[in-house]
């Protein structure tokens, strides 16, 4: 038993890990503009269809295709900036209306041209057993992802932290009119977290396609996903993702391992209810926080 | 009158007789389909929706300048509420159904369209729930027994002594699970039971437990597409000592054979065709041909499945026009029960419950590119490779 309970801490972990690369862009926009973008998942699809096309119709690495997703993804990413910045009233609300019909629209658009079948990668290395001791078990896709997923959490913490584009950033998060005062231009700041969710999205996309199996209808299961670890960890908390994304990864796969892995969403769904009820603004979220 | 006159006069005299009785003799049968284009179901719906079309064009090219057949397709989007609006919506403008995905969908459907007086007839629902409801007009050419009695009966003819059973939540499959599991029991065979969420994307701690705990001889998968995608990958990094993997629908076709060759090598699944598919009754060629015309494509078998179930009930329809019953409530229901019909996928008869009692499979093996029918020994195209898994054997991908 100690070698299954050791197994799913560690796979639990490395889904962890590819869980939070796509809650982070969420998060990122939640954080700036506190709209909720409720086709983020669809975006990650979209990610994923290019790098199938990439490999299905030029034989390439979906890796290589990295730079063809990310730019699609930030193109659709600013498209959507541009229908939610027109929104005069409530912004919070008719944002959500917004973004999750062009999440239908996008689900319609890889449905009429990737059509509804499921596609995985063929390429070999992405699917190569890694095992450590003897004991612990995963594909090469998962190690690359948990890693990327890893370096990419610290990347942007220290880029909003340190960068000048970071704390205008959180300084329009954190007010608007004052950061105007100070000279950040709200537009610009908010264009540029939508292009680095794109960004985000855009590998996230990737790491789904090589991790596992990809189909139309999965996009709006990524939003679902990213929402409660966005929420879980504390809206707009870029290290809480991470953490709550690997939190929610062990929950899910001990229950597989020490009940049925029938449980699994629903475990993922009563800790998200749990965290809320003790502490409504996530486990690492603070009123008003970003970043 | 000069002869040319007096001819055309003729000519024109017999038109006019003949044309109303023409016109009397001529029937449009209208047929609604409510199914999955889009959603959670949209290739199972999508694939079967091809075979409905594909009976409506035949039918149409051979009753060409008589009778007509019609069809509305209303996109479901695997939503049962939205399968219902669908049902009755259709309802006023058509005389029977073919179609549904999903036994969830299918009975709130199917009920539907009891109340308005209307057959449906489907192929995408094996729970055996509906058909205990009393309905008089559903009807359905296959069912869960068809499938777990080929997988059971493969299984004991190999003399598995111990199997693993990964099954979905979903209705059809746990209960297909249970019955795979019923059949090996009562033939002496250790079963271990181990249910997924549909949403689980990694199989691995699943394959880790079937591998340090149950230790079995063979791995029954029952679930779909991405689900046995994702066990036989599992599979291939946890390597447990198994002989066989083996699974139901949507296993052994040519489209998993053209999409995840390595992945598939030597899984064995329930089949109705060998893949490359080949046809040798006139009927399936002339299915195969008008499939590639409008799809441009060879058909897979939910195409002809799709095809099976709307070409009987325009049969039946026919025999009820001809009858003079067509719009009689009743009518179609009682011509589909009236006999035993040799189609695509074998003998189809339906029982009062609308069920088909004679629907059996046969199990099919990925065998380098193809699918070769390796159960039962009369509809085999090949022997079975065993023991064997998609990790013992060369890849096949790079060949």
């Amino acid at each position: 038993m100690f070698e299954l309970v050791l197994q799913s801490l560690y796979a639990g972990l490395l889904a962890g890990g590819y869980y939070a690369l796509i809650a982070l862009g969420l998060t990122l926009i939640f954080g700036t503009m506190k709209v909720i973008n409720l086709a983020h998942g669809e975006m990650v699809l979209l990610a994923a269809y290019i790098a199938y096309t990439a490999e299905s119709v030029y034989g390439m690495n979906p890796v290589i295709a990295i730079p063809f997703a990310v730019l699609v993804v930030v193109l659709t990413s600013v498209a959507v900036y541009g229908l939610v910045s027109r929104i005069r009233q409530d912004r919070e609300l008719n944002s959500l209306i917004l973004t999750f019909g062009i999440g239908i629209v996008l689900t319609n658009f890889v449905l009429m041209v990737w059509s509804a079948d499921i596609r995985s990668t063929n390429v070999p290395w992405f699917n190569e057993p890694v095992v450590i001791a003897g004991t612990l078990y995963s594909t090469s896709a998962q190690v690359l992802f948990f890693l990327s997923g890893v370096a990419l959490t610290a990347a942007l913490w220290w880029w909003l932290n340190r960068s000048w584009y970071g704390r205008s950033l959180r300084a329009v998060a954190s007010n608007r009119n004052a950061a105007m005062l100070m000279g950040v231009n709200p537009r610009t700041t908010e264009v540029i977290s939508f292009v680095i969710a794109g960004l985000l999205a855009g590998i996230a996309g990737i790491a789904i396609y090589t991790v596992t199996v990809i189909h139309p209808d999965l996009g709006h299961h990524l939003t679902i996903k990213a929402f409660v670890i966005t929420v879980l960890a504390g809206l707009g908390s870029i290290p809480g993702v991470l953490l709550g994304a690997m939190l929610i990864g062990v929950a899910e796969y001990l229950t597989i391992t020490l009940a049925s892995s029938a449980l699994q969403e629903l475990t993922g769904m009563v800790l998200f209810l749990l965290v809320l009820f003790i502490r409504p603004s996530g486990l690492f979220g603070s009123r008003g926080r970003v970043g | 009158m000069n002869h040319p006159a007096r001819h055309l006069a003729c000519a024109a005299a017999a038109l006019a007789l003949l044309l109303p009785a023409a016109d009397l003799s001529a029937a449009e049968f209208r047929l609604g389909s409510q199914i999955a284009m889009s959603g959670a179901l949209a290739r199972v719906g999508m694939a079967t929706n091809e075979g409905v079309n594909v009976a409506v064009e035949m039918f149409n090219r051979v009753h060409q300048g008589r009778h007509t057949a019609s069809l509305i397709t209303v996109d479901d989007e695997s939503n049962p509420a939205k399968a219902v609006a669908a049902i009755e919506q259709m309802a006023p403008q058509v005389q029977a159904f073919s179609g549904g995905y999903g036994s969830n969908i299918i009975g709130p459907a199917s009920e539907t369209a009891e109340r308005a007086g209307k057959v449906y007839m489907t192929s995408g629902g094996v729970a055996s729930e509906l058909v205990k409801r009393g309905l008089t007009n559903f009807f359905r050419i296959n069912n869960g027994e068809g499938y777990s009695r080929a997988l059971v009966g493969m299984l004991n003819d190999l003399d598995i002594k111990s199997v693993a059973i990964l099954h979905s939540t979903k209705d059809a499959t746990q209960e297909v699970a249970h019955q795979v599991e019923e059949g090996l029991v009562a033939n002496g065979t250790k079963v271990s039971f181990h249910a997924f969420d549909p949403a689980i994307s990694d199989f691995k701690p699943i394959l880790h437990k079937v591998k340090v705990l149950d230790k079995p001889d063979a791995i029954v998968m029952v679930g779909y597409e991405n689900d046995y995608v994702g066990i036989l990958r599992a599979a291939r990094v946890m390597q447990p000592g198994i002989k066989l993997i083996a699974g139901v629908w949507s296993l052994a076709t040519g489209k998993m054979a053209n999409d995840f060759p390595e992945l598939m090598q030597n899984v064995v699944g329930t089949s109705t065709l060998p893949y490359p598919v080949a046809f040798t009754d006139p009927e399936a060629q002339e299915f195969a041909k008008v499939y590639r015309d409008l799809y441009k494509k060879s058909p897979d078998y939910l195409g002809v499945f799709g095809y099976v179930q709307t070409r009987l009930l325009l049969d039946a329809m026919l025999r009820a026009e001809e009858a003079g019953a067509l719009d009689q409530p009743g009518a179609v229901a009682a011509e589909l029960r009236k006999s035993l019909n040799d189609t695509l996928i074998g003998p189809v008869r339906f029982d009062e419950t609308g069920d088909n009692p004679e629907f059996t499979h046969r199990m099919g093996q990925h065998q380098g590119k193809q699918v070769v029918l390796v159960w039962p020994e009369k509809a085999a195209t090949g022997p079975v490779k065993f023991p064997a898994t998609p990790w013992t054997t060369p890849r096949v991908a790079s060949e």
